[in-house]
C-alpha cells in the first residue's frame, strides 16, 4: 500500500539489510576499499614522487616485478604509484561533477515538478536542449571549447550531466506533489519554500541517491574518455584515462602501461554500478518484500 | 454564523462546477454537504481554504467570509495564517495526509510552531489534544505508516483541536475507514461540536452517515444546492426529486421511511 521509503529502511538494522542484499554489501565494501586507497594513497605507494614529473631514465618500461608491482612507464615512473594516485583524481572528479550536477539539476527539477505549468515548461525545455545530445558528445564539445585541463573537463562533464538530475527530480517531485500529505501541508498553511525543502525534496531523494551512486561510475568513465582523447587531465597528472592514452603506443610490447590503469577504470565503474544497483534494490518501492 | 458563503462560483475550464447562492455554517453545528461524485462538494470545501488553484479550478465570483472577514482574494501570506489555525481540514485518506518521513510528534510541534506556539506550549497542546481524541501519548513517537487509518484520522482531528481551529472541514473523513472505526470518528466529531464549539462542514456521499451525524444538510447536484434543511427533515421527507432519488438509493434509509 505505502511505498517503503528511507524511513522504513532506517528502522531496520544495517546488518539485516546487508544480509538480504549481498549485491549492496559487495558494492559498498569495494567502494569503501577504493575510497580508502584514494585517501591513504601517500601511505601505500612506494614512490610518491612518481605521481608528478619525476624521471628515472635507468628504469624505463620495466615489466611488473617486486620493486615495481605494475611495472614502469616510458619515463621510468612506477605505475602502481600512479594508479593509486589516479584513484584520488577519478574520485575527486566524480564527486565534484556530481555535486555540481545535483546542486543545479535537483532544485530546478523540484521547482518544475512541484509548480508545473509554465515554470515546468520553461525549465524542462531548456534541459531538453541539453538532453538532445549524448552526454559524452556534449562534454567533448564543451571540453574542446574550454580548452584541455582537468578543471575544464570537470566543468564540461557537469554541463552535460545536470539535466539528467533535473529530469529525474522533476518526475519525482511531480509525483510527490500529488500525494495527500502535500495537500495536508497546504491545509495547515505551510509556505512554498518550506513545502519544497522539507516535504517535496526529502520525499524525492531516494532515486536521486541511487542515481548518484550509479553515475559515479559513468562520470569516471567519461572523465577517462576525455583525458584519453587529450581533452582532460594533462601530463604529469596520474589520471587513468590519460595513462591509457599515453601507454597505447607501447601496448604491443609493454602491455602493463595500458592494462593496469584500464583495469582500474573498469573496476571502479563496475563497483559504483554495483553499489547503485544494490541501493536501488533496497530502496525500490516495487521490490518484493518478504520471501 | 461563523462562515458565510454567498454567490460562490467556481469554474473548471469553461465549465461551472460550483454555483452556490447561500450556505451558512454556525458555531457548534455540523453541516452535512451531500451529493454524488463530481457534484462540487469537495471543491466547495477547497474554495473555503483557498486551495482550488492547485486542482486547476478557478473561483470566478462570490464571497466567503469567516467571522465577517472576506477569505477570497486574500493575499497568500494572510491565507496561510488562517489555514490550520482557524480553519482546519481533514481528508479521506488520513495516513497519506502525513509526511511519511517525520514522526507524528514532529509534525504536531512543527504545525503548532508554524502558527506561533512556543516549543513548550506546542508540546502541552499536543498532549491535551491527544487526550481529547483518546489516543495514548506514545503515538507521537510513531511514523505515519505505523498508524491505522482510524488512528491517523484521530490524529488529524487532534491536530485541528491543538491548533484551536474554529472551523473543521471534513472531506469524506470516514469513507475509507471500516464501519466500527467510522462510528468512533463520528463520535469524535460530535464531541468537537459539543466541547470545542467547532463548526463542522461534513462533506460526504454517504447519506446514512450524514443522517446519523449532521444537524443541517445541504444536498448538492451539478454544483448547485438543490435542497437545504434540518437533517431529519431533508432525509426523511425530501421535497426535491434528486434528494428523493439519493435517499431511495440507500437501503437502510428507504426502509426507515416506509416503516
Amino acid at each position: 500500500m505505502n511505498a517503503p521509503t528511507l524511513a522504513d529502511t532506517r528502522t531496520r538494522s544495517a546488518v539485516a539489510t546487508a544480509r538480504e542484499n549481498p549485491l549492496l554489501l559487495a558494492g559498498a565494501l569495494m567502494a569503501l576499499a577504493i575510497v580508502l586507497v584514494a585517501a591513504l594513497g601517500p601511505l601505500i605507494v612506494p614512490y610518491p614522487q612518481d605521481a608528478g614529473t619525476a624521471m628515472h631514465p635507468a628504469v624505463i618500461l620495466l615489466a611488473p616485478s617486486w620493486q615495481h608491482k605494475f611495472g614502469t612507464d616510458m619515463f621510468g615512473r612506477d605505475i602502481f604509484t600512479r594508479v593509486v594516485y589516479g584513484a584520488r583524481w577519478s574520485l575527486g572528479i566524480a564527486i565534484v561533477v556530481l555535486a555540481i550536477s545535483v546542486a543545479i539539476g535537483v532544485p530546478l527539477g523540484i521547482v518544475a515538478g512541484y509548480f508545473g505549468g509554465l515554470v515546468d515548461n520553461v525549465i524542462m525545455r531548456v534541459t531538453d536542449v541539453f538532453l538532445a545530445f549524448p552526454a559524452l558528445l556534449l562534454a567533448l564539445a564543451f571540453a574542446a571549447v574550454l580548452g584541455p585541463s582537468t578543471r575544464n573537463a570537470v566543468l564540461a562533464i557537469s554541463i552535460a550531466w545536470w539535466p539528467w538530475y533535473a529530469r529525474l527530480a522533476r518526475g519525482q517531485a511531480a509525483s510527490v506533489a500529488g500525494r495527500g500529505f502535500i495537500e495536508g501541508c497546504r491545509a495547515l498553511g505551510v509556505g512554498r519554500f518550506r513545502m519544497l525543502w522539507r516535504h517535496v525534496l526529502p520525499n524525492s531523494l531516494t532515486p536521486i541517491i541511487v542515481s548518484v551512486s550509479n553515475d559515479a561510475g559513468g562520470v569516471i568513465l567519461t572523465a577517462a574518455a576525455l583525458s584519453f582523447l587529450g581533452l582532460g587531465a594533462q601530463d604529469p597528472t596520474p589520471e587513468w584515462g590519460l595513462m591509457v592514452s599515453q601507454g597505447q603506443s607501447f601496448f604491443a610490447t609493454q602491455w602493463w602501461l595500458v592494462t593496469f590503469p584500464g583495469l582500474a577504470i573498469v573496476l571502479t565503474a563496475m563497483v559504483f554500478n554495483l553499489l547503485g544497483d544494490g541501493l536501488r534494490e533496497v530502496l525500490d518501492p516495487r521490490r518484493v518484500v518478504g520471501r | 454564523m461563523i462562515l458565510k458563503i454567498r454567490h460562490l462560483a467556481i469554474d473548471f475550464g469553461a465549465r461551472r462546477v460550483v454555483d452556490i447562492e447561500t450556505l451558512d455554517l454556525r458555531t457548534g453545528e455540523i453541516l452535512g454537504l451531500a451529493g454524488e461524485s463530481g457534484s462540487g462538494k469537495t471543491m466547495t470545501a477547497l474554495a473555503i481554504m483557498g486551495l482550488t488553484a492547485t486542482s486547476g479550478a478557478r473561483v470566478v465570483g462570490g464571497s466567503v467570509t469567516l467571522d465577517g472577514r472576506e477569505l477570497l482574494h486574500l493575499r497568500s501570506k494572510d491565507l496561510r495564517r488562517i489555514r490550520g489555525s482557524q480553519i482546519a481540514m481533514i481528508f479521506q485518506t488520513p495516513v497519506s495526509a502525513f509526511n511519511p518521513l517525520f514522526k507524528v510528534g514532529y509534525i504536531f510541534t512543527r504545525a503548532l510552531r508554524l502558527h506561533g506556539a512556543s516549543r513548550s506550549e506546542a508540546r502541552t497542546r499536543a498532549r491535551v489534544a491527544l487526550a481529547e481524541v483518546r489516543l495514548p501519548f506514545d503515538m507521537l513517537e510513531r511514523y505515519p505508516f505505523e498508524l491505522s487509518g482510524g488512528q491517523a484520522q484521530r490524529l488529524a482531528i487532534a491536530l485541528a483541536v491543538a491548533l484551536r481551529s474554529q472551523v473543521l472541514l471534513a472531506d469524506e473523513p470516514t469513507s475509507a475507514l471500516d464501519v466500527s472505526v467510522q462510528g468512533e470518528i463520528l463520535d469524535l466529531i460530535r464531541r468537537l461540536r459539543d466541547h470545542e464549539d467547532m463548526a463542522v462542514l461534513f462533506v460526504s456521499h454517504d447519506l446514512a452517515v450524514v443522517a446519523e451525524l449532521c444537524d443541517q444538510v445541504a444536498v448538492m447536484r451539478k454544483g448547485r444546492i438543490v435542497e437545504f434543511g434540518a437533517a431529519t427533515q431533508v432525509l426523511h421527507s425530501p421535497t426535491d426529486d434528486y434528494t428523493r432519488q439519493l435517499v431511495d438509493s440507500v437501503p437502510r434509509l428507504s426502509a426507515l421511511r416506509e416503516g
